[in-house]
């Protein structure tokens, strides 16, 4: 459980930067004429589609990673893949993979830029500029459109997670990875729709810096799954819990 | 036929074919080539809350948002997270799938579903029927499934495929939008608004109601949609479009300005001086929609293969049902033969020549150069002998003074007393006099009295002599002796293709005579050689085929290094040299000024014609090059190559790709949602190897030092990428 806690923590944190990407997203939806209540719904709706696209990407991911690596037999039961003992040679790989994309997206957040320019190619802006016309349009579908679209938006952090995700090697808990992760961004992005209000930027780039902080964190226990010796993973196991 | 076979699409202007896909957007009715396109077009030009285009959005939005969630449970299912003690849920989670799948299919299948049966009742079958047939039966058999309680479900299939079909159209519609950026302006010409101003009053018309006379207000950053003058204000503007000239011109009132070129930075009053309709720009729209319009070969062979395909893959897909039914479940057997529907969509086939087609006419076209035939672009990449039908089109059209034979008097003089004549004449030749008079650094004597006579020369008097300059024909008339020595050496100078001027005037007792002859020459284009040594590394056989004297041919053909030349040549014998050099080379390009070689350029596969974009009613050129644009044609060509190269690739791809896939699917090795995204994934590839296209660095001039125009190269896309980070600001800024 302390697992899917980090990954909500690493959701709540990255929020701040959600805040900086898709927190503008957000404000533009606006508020609801008709009141306090379809505003909230509005907003419900609107991360509840982004939260679909990322519970997707998660069970995809790892309904792929269990399609790949997992010999049959030796399933792990949903949700306790991590750290578990018994790790064969395919997961381990998955991690060490999963592991370095994480780092190399949590180096993104501070400041490694090179990576960028390859999510925000073709298919991003095509989306971006799509989503404009949504943003207006009354009733409910909308919203509900506009966040399932704007989660498909390229985004190191949610990369991060789907890598995660595919590296736990199991469709179940690569969905619970995502939506952790995904309910960690939930009331920052409900805040910033209600409020309609930016933090300060330097607070936005402290909570940038944390998130990167997160994800850097769980790549490199990731990675460390996939290259420590067999004993080792007790000791981690001992670390884990302490955090 | 449909309603109108020729018109282009109006998100990616490609030819609209016998899909046809008509929609309003904004009140007005449009013709799209797809659904893609449709949807594409919608999105970006659609405005208000009541666009359709929004309604799109929200229709891909939800959809994936229900065909996600039926993706989610059903992978579940599939990975065993239901089983054990958590079983008895799973007729409950088979109700929520149907529950989710219905809407899916329905939101996300009309369109295909509406094409089908469109296109069904005019007798035809595409390849959305593929995709409806296949995806509507998963669908029926899954809900079969569900209200029986028996057997797999596949209403993941169903709305997957649907999904991502949706997606790929769209993504590929967008790619093509983008091939088309750069023929937007040279097609604007038809749809195009004027600001026509009638006393105070302003108004909006279309470009072709326009008429001589009327004035237009034009702002700055808009397309100035007539030719005429400027009235009032000052302002540059960038005529790239239909010139070529790459730099801006500054222009006030008294100016003239081109339909088409870009008013950039004042406003401007501009009094049409013809018809809108009537402008070089509409002229040049009308040729390159006819270009577009018209498929190339390879397209016409390529949609021949996809309109027999539907049927086939029909028929196999049924066969491929009948046989495994006889060894596996019918749900197997149904979800090979779906693989098999699905995987066989042609789409990637059908947009494999138009897309880089229409990419390489309008990367030329903002180069300035004109494709004005449908298999120019092709021909010439084939073309392995380029012939100039004109020594005019290698030289500068402007003579020099090459030579002087004297008889009894000195170089000097005779230079002095010409140029005093000539200065007032308007001749070619004159400008040639003066300028050696001046590289000599002599006075020109003051001359009186000058009269020109039409077709042979001058007189004048100068210190009170007769001096006259002209041809032979004139010295006779004056009655002047021409020595011996001086006519030999004239008929030597004009048998080597020289043009020869005598001067002679009278002495102060008697009659005067000839007393020097000069010759003048054409010179080569600078860059000529260049031009000549870049295609001859193309590994194309360069040669000169042309009407004028043996002399003039030999000696232009020396200059720049063209290694074969025929002269003297009449158009009959000319078309019979060119099918000679047919049969030895395959396909012969020609290249000529368009003017008065029409018949050359006609005969050839390839006329290029250079320098007469003005007159593109009267010439028979396949491909117009902007004037003083002979440096451009190594780069045609390699353009033209890199089109033809890419459209082959793409139906290498697209063909083996279907037929890899149609075989693993056939033999039951594809999962159709995995044949779906193979399917998407495949146009995508096309659309993006097309738009490697745009990748290719521009023409670079020969006399230009090779930085800057790396730098111009590399500098090229980034006014789109901050366009691009533009658009996302606002996005966020928009709170």
């Amino acid at each position: 459980m302390a697992y899917y806690a980090l990954l909500f923590l690493a959701g709540f944190a990255g929020s701040f930067h959600c805040i900086g990407m898709c927190g503008g997203f957000a404000c533009a939806l606006g508020a609801d004429p008709r009141g306090a209540t379809a505003t909230s719904v509005r907003h419900v709706l609107y991360n509840t589609g982004r939260l679909t696209t990322y519970c997707f990407l998660g069970v995809l991911a790892g309904g792929l990673g269990q399609a790949i690596y997992t010999s049959p037999g030796t399933r792990s039961q949903g949700g306790v893949s991590f750290l578990s003992e018994s790790l064969n040679a395919g997961q381990r790989g998955l991690a060490v993979i999963a592991g370095l994309l994480m780092i190399l997206m949590a180096l993104s957040f501070f400041g490694l830029r090179g990576w960028h320019r390859v999510s925000s190619s073709f298919g991003g802006s095509t989306l971006v500029i799509s989503l404009r016309t949504l943003l207006r349009r009354p009733g409910h579908a909308a919203p509900l459109a506009f966040g399932v679209l704007n989660g498909f938006l390229p985004c190191p952090l949610v990369y991060a997670m789907v890598a995660q995700a595919a590296s736990t090697a199991d469709a179940l808990s690569g969905l619970l990875t995502t939506v952790a992760f995904g309910l960690g961004t939930f009331p920052a992005m409900l805040a910033v729709g209600g409020v309609g209000r930016l933090l300060a930027p330097h607070w936005r780039q402290r909570g940038v810096r944390l998130a990167g902080s997160f994800i850097l964190a769980l790549g490199l226990i990731t990675l460390g799954r996939g290259v420590m010796p067999m004993t080792a993973g007790h000791g981690l196991h001992h670390l884990w819990h302490i955090a | 036929m449909t309603a109108a076979p020729d018109a282009l699409c109006r998100h990616c202007l490609l030819p609209v074919g016998r899909r046809c896909f008509t929609r309003s957007v904004n009140g007005e009715s449009c013709q799209f080539c797809c659904y893609g396109c449709c949807i594409a077009h919608q999105v970006k030009s659609g405005s208000g809350d009541a666009s359709e285009a929004a309604w799109f959005l929200v229709r891909l939005g939800v959809g994936s948002f229900l065909s996600m969630n039926i993706m989610l449970f059903s992978l579940l299912v599939y990975s065993g997270a239901f089983s054990g003690a958590d079983r008895r849920v799973l007729p409950t989670i088979q109700l929520l799938l149907w529950g989710l799948a219905t809407p899916a299919v329905l939101i996300l299948g009309e369109p295909f579903l509406r094409e089908t049966w469109s296109q069904a009742r005019r007798g035809r079958l595409t390849s959305s029927a593929l995709i409806v047939l296949g995806s509507f039966a998963a669908y029926a058999y899954s809900t079969l499934a569900v209200f029986q309680r028996g057997g797999h479900l596949y209403f993941d299939t169903a709305s997957m495929v649907l999904m991502l079909f949706t997606l790929g159209r769209y993504l590929e519609a967008a790619g093509r939008a983008r091939a088309s950026r750069d023929l937007a302006p040279l097609l604007a010409a038809e749809s195009e608004l004027a600001t026509v101003v009638e006393g105070v009053n302003e108004h909006r018309r279309p470009v072709r109601e326009v008429c001589a006379g009327m004035v237009i207000r034009v702002k700055p950053g808009e397309r100035i949609p007539i030719d005429g003058l400027i009235v009032e204000g000052r302002s540059h503007t960038d005529d790239a479009v239909i010139t070529g000239e790459s730099n801006l011109i500054a222009k006030g009132v008294g100016a003239s300005v081109l339909a088409g070129s870009i008013n950039v930075d004042g406003p401007l009053l501009i009094r049409s001086s013809g018809a809108g309709g009537e402008s070089r720009w509409a002229q040049i729209c009308r040729s390159v929609r006819d270009a577009l319009r018209q498929s190339s070969r390879t397209q016409r062979i390529a949609d021949r293969l996809v309109g027999a395909f539907v049927p086939i893959v029909l028929a196999l897909a049924g066969m491929t049902m009948v046989y495994w039914m006889q060894r596996l479940p019918l749900d197997h057997a149904m979800l090979t033969a779906l693989s098999v529907l699905v995987v066989a969509c042609p789409c990637a086939v059908g947009l494999a020549a138009p897309m880089a087609h229409s990419l390489g006419i309008g990367q030329l076209a903002r180069h300035g150069c004109l494709v004005r035939s449908p298999g120019a672009l092709e021909a010439l990449a084939c073309a392995r002998l380029i012939a100039f039908d004109k020594t005019g089109t290698l030289t500068l059209g402007r003579p020099q003074l090459v030579d002087i034979a004297s008889d009894g008097v000195g170089d000097d003089e005779v230079l002095a007393r010409l140029a005093g004549l000539e200065r007032h004449s308007e001749h070619g030749l004159a400008r040639a006099i003066a300028l050696a008079a001046r590289a000599r650094g002599l006075d020109p004597i003051a001359t009186t009295d000058v009269q020109i006579v039409p077709g042979r020369g001058l007189r004048g008097i100068a210190h009170g002599k007769l001096v006259a300059a002209g041809s032979a024909a004139l010295m006779c008339e004056l009655g002047w002796q021409l020595p011996p020595p001086l006519s030999e050496r004239a008929d030597v100078m004009a048998s080597s293709g020289h043009s020869v001027v005598f001067i002679g005037w009278s002495e102060n007792s008697g009659p005067g005579r000839a007393r020097a002859a000069l010759s003048f020459d054409d010179t080569a284009l600078p860059e000529a050689r260049v031009t000549i040594d870049r295609l001859r590394g193309l590994g194309l056989r360069v040669m000169l085929l042309t009407g004028d004297h043996a002399g003039a041919a030999a000696r232009l053909a020396a200059a720049v290094g063209v290694d074969d030349w025929q002269a003297g040549l009449l158009p009959e014998p000319k078309r019979i040299a060119l099918d000679q050099f047919r049969t030895r080379y395959g396909a012969v390009a020609m290249v000529g000024d368009g003017l008065n070689d029409g018949p050359g350029l006609a005969w050839a596969d390839v006329g290029i014609a250079v320098g007469s974009a003005t007159d593109l009613a009267r010439e028979a050129a396949d491909l117009v090059l902007p004037a003083d644009s002979l440096w451009l044609l190594p780069w045609v060509v390699g353009r033209a190559r890199a089109v033809r190269s890419t459209i082959l690739a793409n139906l290498a791809w697209a063909f083996g790709y279907n037929l890899i896939a149609l075989s693993c699917a056939v033999f039951g090795l594809l999962q159709p949602i995995l044949a779906a995204a193979v399917m998407a994934g495949s146009s995508l590839l096309v659309v993006l190897n097309s738009l490697r296209l745009e990748r290719l660095p521009g023409p670079s001039h020969p006399s230009a030092p090779p930085l800057p125009a790396a730098a111009q190269a590399a500098s090229e896309p980034l006014p789109r990428e901050q366009g691009q980070r533009r658009k996302l600001a606002l996005l966020k800024a928009e709170s």
